[in-house]
């Protein structure tokens, strides 16, 4: 919120340099966003009477004066404008001075003679005809003589001034004002706070006859309050006024729109003035819309109304959205002879969601919205009042319009001055808390038994126990005075859950497999997925959407990591990054049923991703193979049906029939779409799955104490026949005394025949008993051929 | 036959002087001392000597053969000491060449720093719990004292899926979890992931990442929250680094404060990463608000606490000094390589 520092200075007497009163204002509470000082646009800028003009002897067009610049002798300045006269206050730049517009003026010579400055225009100075009336003509600006010859021209044009921007935190809806700030101000400069108080004269008559107004929906508007104003006398609102607004960042408009605009930004009260000739039939009612109502507000625009919206209607329809902006038809105009003026407090919540849904957002909706307190309305009111006298912008009528449901009795807390101390963690006295909370116009006394009796004010709707005293003793007595202590308490040793340390171990594991972490987006576009070529049913399409994405591409919560780590591949790829490992371990999101009626299941998943020379299949084989290894967990590996993956180069680690992993080589196809021109390939593990499977406690095994003896095999057999099954035979026909199995060659090509291979094992025979002879390992070896036999596997001579 | 001796082992000796190799020591044996070697041809001819000088000659040859095997030794010990260092000159290495590296990853820079603040609160007996990120509105918002339509949903523009799921914005929701699920003495954090509905761009993300850090005891102050703070500060920041409480707003905690720390940069002095002001913010924290506490079922007559909440994200581009959010998130291999060490 913008404040102008001499607005503020009206309501309390401020003596400190504005650094050093934002930097106390942030340590009470009030965020200081940034510290504009007007005045730094323009220097050395005073007003000038001129005294004598007279031709340049040597140009035509040029003249030469002689101005007042309030020093003792007057400066010599030539001009090329023609509206000059003698006589005329005009502003003028002195000898090294510098203009809103960037120009810095120093003294020099035009045509042979010496010029000393120069004399403004409103264009110069970057002024508009609403800024000094006159600005925008062609030439020198013309002042009236308000000011004398040498005031400085930021005096004269409100800009000896600071504008401080202070974030308002949403519990401080009553500090949203000037009068707000300037009372917390003067707690922390422990200075008077002058609020003003208004006085103002009425002309008789009685708003009864003028206007009935009627509060039909009571829940939504607590409390509605009105006068009239007759005889309006429009016009432009004084210097004065227009600075602050124009310091807040409003547009003055005419006294009228101003003095509402001023009594909002003064008081936090918004309020609305009608035209009365545009209210039909001089009836205001207060109620919600009905459904197929529309207004045209302000700003032109047209906006259908449904019931849950409160209006503010005349006898045919509605002329304002309650609380948010007026509409086109009743708004005040050069010529409206009488108004209505609306001071009321409406709902919060209704406000907020009526402004939500139509998409307008104003200074009052915004008021409104953070809540107003119910008893400033009348406040309010009383100001405008006092402004329309005191600017003489019209008549009022007697008698007010104040139609509530109940204003509520003050507020009372009891707490001991202990029980905050014992929050705190000090030991503040309580007096001092005491003081503190008057100052803060919390009325409170300190009983003997050393509880705090306070009455809370209407404008302080967010205090509401020990913990909110707490903290306004705080932040005014200081948080310097907070002194850390040790973490007290048993001593016991932090937790972590399975999971993480399970996660944590596969992480460690790749990294030691040359990987590194990456981290994406838990939402990717809902395109994404098709990039796979799943089949329709496939269940990952079943995404859990965004109901209000940031656009296409963050729409849809995924369901797979995969297209994510494609997405990094490329970017790496693209980058001419030669070779990559990734991996990332975060969650999908897993929807029971769409649309969503319930949380989804968030699945922990780990994702690799890898491509360079020397990748292969196996070498992520490789990485998938450690990970299980790493858990104890002996899987399956079997042929997968990925759309995805190469359809010969994938497969599924299984056990007990449930997948654990899918991996392989990505599709040419859908590497296409990732511009990745290269074999790539990736791995989905379901991390949770395998965390389930239970570890067997790990015990010793003694190491062999007699020899082992060697055999290699060589075989033929179908090319199709996958060697797992081969292995497989042989584990399972080598009974006890085989140790190891090991695949050692596997050869296809000229020098056997076509279709088949040639696969070559190395076998390892060991016993605990004692070495082994040919003849032990002969009985195992003959079982071993039989069983190879049977797969169609034979010996190679 | 002594002299015969004699100039077979001047021979021998000469010979065995110029040999060069271990083939050449090889011959030697074999023409010497070899089955049909000189020596054993001298012993052979001895049949023709006289029977009383046999013993003395061969007594001379045995000798002559000792002493032979002995040179032999000897030249080839040298020999071998020869050809060691010719070979250890041969193999002499350029050792500025690179060396060869079984290259290791590494954890992605949030993660690094996540470890480090792990490490450090479970020293302090932290419990380190997780929450869904899916959250519904009454454990994001209600159950923290946002209740629906109030303003201070402003502070964060939220994510919806349903009507009443939406993405979690803050890792609070887990507190009330947290609340729910154990009794007090409860310390715990909760890091996670956290979203809003902010467009991205260099210091923003719609995806970021938090730690929650909840303690609820009895007698628990405001004290206590700064020096859990400030015992954290001295671990990431320095053991010098200085805490400062302001004053500040959360729906869920009471006293609220934002909480800086002075720059390590400039050591408080003023600088570009401080914006001159000596103070980084890096947390906001509060006494746990009682409605918070009462709305999990723990008086807050009886009990009390804090609760803090931390950005990782700003952590860890201030401790890099990254200038680029959305760096995080590209996942370059040659910025993830910069910071597992």
């Amino acid at each position: 919120m913008l404040i102008s520092l001499n607005w503020l200075k009206h309501y309390v007497d401020i003596d400190v340099p504005v650094q050093e009163l934002c930097d106390r204002m942030v340590m009470s509470g009030f965020e200081v966003e940034s510290i504009t000082d007007l005045a730094s646009t323009m220097s050395n800028v005073v007003v000038g009477c001129i005294l004598s003009v007279e031709k340049h002897p040597n140009a035509d067009k040029l003249q030469i004066c002689r101005v007042d610049v309030g020093a003792d002798e007057p400066v010599q300045i030539v001009t090329g404008a023609d509206n000059i006269f003698v006589g005329a206050y005009v502003p003028v730049a002195l000898d090294n001075s510098h203009l809103p517009n960037g120009t810095h003026i120093k003294k020099g010579k035009l045509r042979g003679v010496p010029s000393n400055g120069m004399m403004c225009s409103g264009e110069e100075l970057c002024l508009k005809d609403s800024d000094y009336p006159g600005a925008e003509v062609y030439g020198i600006l013309i002042m009236d003589d308000k000011f004398p010859a040498g005031t400085d021209m930021r005096k004269v044009l409100h800009l000896d001034d600071y504008v401080i921007d202070f974030k308002i935190t949403a519990n401080r809806p009553d500090c949203q004002s000037v009068l707000g700030v300037a009372r917390e101000i003067a707690v922390v400069l422990e200075k008077p706070f002058k609020a003003p108080v208004p006085t103002f004269k009425t002309v008789g008559g009685d708003i009864r006859d003028e206007v009935s107004v009627s509060v039909e929906d009571h829940d939504l508007c607590p409390r509605y309050m009105g006068r009239v104003v007759k005889n309006l006398r429009i016009a432009p609102s004084p210097d004065w006024m227009k600075a602050c607004l124009k310091a807040a960042g409003m547009r003055p408009i005419n006294n009228i729109v101003d003095i509402t605009n001023f009594v909002m930004l003064e008081t936090g009260q918004p309020m609305h003035a009608f035209d009365l000739r545009h209210v039909a039939g001089h009836e205001i009612h207060v109620r919600r819309a009905a459904q197929g109502e529309t207004i045209t507000t302000l700003d032109g625009k047209l906006h259908n109304l449904t019931p849950d919206m409160l209006v503010i209607a005349d006898k045919d329809a509605p002329s304002c959205l309650a609380g948010i902006m007026g509409g086109k038809e009743s708004e005040i105009e050069a010529d409206t002879p009488a108004l209505f003026f609306e001071c009321a407090k409406f709902r919060r919540d209704s406000v907020r969601r009526t402004s939500r849904t139509l998409g307008i957002r104003t200074e009052s909706s915004g008021r409104y919205e953070r809540g107003l307190d119910i008893m400033g309305t009348a406040y309010a009111l009383d100001r405008a009042l006092q402004l329309i006298c005191d600017l003489d912008a019209g008549d009022i009528v007697d008698g007010v319009i104040d139609l509530n449901d109940g204003l509520p009795t003050p507020r009372t807390l009891d707490v001991t001055a202990q029980s905050i101390n014992d929050l705190l963690g000090l030991q503040i006295p309580f007096e001092t808390m005491a003081d503190i909370l008057n100052r803060l116009h919390i009325e409170t006394e300190l009983c003997e038994n050393g509880h705090l009796h306070c009455r809370v004010p209407s404008f302080r709707d967010d205090i509401e126990g020990r913990a909110d005293l707490a903290e306004e003793v705080m932040r005014i007595y200081g948080y310097d005075h907070i002194i850390g202590t040790p973490m007290r308490g048993d001593v016991v040793r932090g937790r972590l859950l399975p999971e993480r340390v399970k996660t944590d171990r596969i992480k460690r594991l790749l990294i030691a497999n040359g990987m590194y972490e990456i981290t994406t987006y838990s939402f990717i576009s809902s395109k994404a997925i098709d990039t796979l070529c799943l089949a329709e049913n496939d269940p990952r399409r079943q995404a859990v959407k965004l109901l209000n994405p940031l656009g296409e591409e963050y729409s849809t919560m995924r369901t797979q990591l995969t297209t994510s780590m494609l997405t990094v591949l490329s970017t790496n790829f693209n980058r001419k990054i030669p070779a990559a490992r990734f991996f990332e371990a975060s969650k999908c999101f897993i929807a029971a049923a769409l649309p969503l009626t319930e949380q989804p299941h968030e699945v922990p998943t780990l994702s690799i991703g890898m491509y360079g020379d020397g990748e292969d299949f196996f070498t992520l084989k490789g990485v998938i193979e450690s990970i299980f290894a790493a858990f104890d967990v002996v899987p399956t590996y079997s042929v997968s049906a990925e759309p995805y993956l190469h359809p010969g180069r994938q497969a599924a680690a299984t056990v007990d029939g449930q997948t654990l992993a899918v991996f392989g080589e990505v599709h040419p196809q859908v590497a296409d779409k990732y511009d990745l021109d290269t074999r790539v390939y990736v791995a989905e593990v379901q991390i949770s799955r395998l965390f389930a499977i239970e570890q067997k406690p790990i015990h010793y095994k003694a190491l062999p104490r007699f020899p082992a003896v060697e055999r290699d095999l060589a075989l033929l057999c179908d090319a199709s026949l996958p060697v797992a099954e081969i292995e497989d035979s042989i584990r399972k026909a080598g009974g006890k005394l085989l140790e190891t199995v090991k695949l050692f060659d596997v050869y296809q090509g000229s020098q056997i025949e076509a279709g088949k291979k040639s696969v070559a094992f190395s076998l390892m025979f060991r016993s605990g008993e004692g070495t082994l002879s040919d003849e032990q390992i002969a009985s195992p070896l003959k079982k071993i051929f039989a069983a190879l036999a049977e797969k169609g596997c034979n010996l190679r001579s | 036959m002594k002299e015969k001796l004699a100039a077979l082992r001047a021979q021998a000796l000469e010979e065995l002087g110029r040999s060069q190799t271990p083939k050449d020591l090889e011959d030697f044996r074999v023409r010497f001392m070899g089955k049909k070697g000189s020596l054993t041809e001298i012993l052979r001819g001895m049949g023709s000597l006289p029977a009383e000088e046999r013993p003395k000659m061969g007594q001379l040859v045995n000798e002559l053969r000792q002493q032979l095997d002995a040179a032999l030794g000897e030249r080839a010990a040298t020999l071998q000491k020869v050809l060691r260092e010719k070979k250890l000159e041969a193999e002499k290495l350029d050792v500025t060449m690179p060396g060869k590296v079984h290259e290791t990853g590494g954890l992605h820079p949030l993660n690094v720093v996540l470890n480090d603040m792990i490490d450090i609160f479970q020293s302090m007996g932290f419990d380190v719990v997780d929450g869904p990120e899916v959250e519904t509105d009454h454990y994001n918002f209600e159950a923290l004292n946002v209740p629906k339509d109030h303003p201070a949903r402003d502070m964060q523009d939220t994510f919806y899926l349903a009507d009443n799921l939406l993405l979690r914005t803050q890792t609070s929701a887990a507190q009330i979890r947290t609340m729910e699920q154990r009794r007090p003495p409860i310390r715990v954090i909760c890091p996670g992931r956290v979203y809003r509905a902010d467009e991205v761009d260099a210091t923003h993300s719609p995806v970021f990442h938090q730690i929650e850090g909840l303690v609820v005891d009895k007698g628990i102050t405001m004290c206590d929250l700064k020096g859990v703070l400030e015992q954290f500060a001295h671990e990431i920041y320095g053991p010098t680094t200085k805490v400062k409480f302001r004053p500040s707003f959360f729906p869920f905690t009471e006293p609220s404060v934002e909480v800086d720390v002075s720059c390590s940069e400039c050591g408080g002095k003023g600088c570009r990463v401080c914006k001159d002001s000596g103070w980084i913010e890096i947390l906001g924290a509060g006494m746990v608000h009682p409605n918070v506490l009462r709305s999990c079922g723990i008086d807050p007559e009886e009990y009390s606490g804090f609760a803090f909440g931390i950005g990782l994200d700003r952590l860890t581009t201030t401790r890099y000094k990254i200038s680029d959010i959305r760096l995080l998130f590209e996942n370059d291999r040659r910025f993830l390589q910069q910071f597992d060490k």
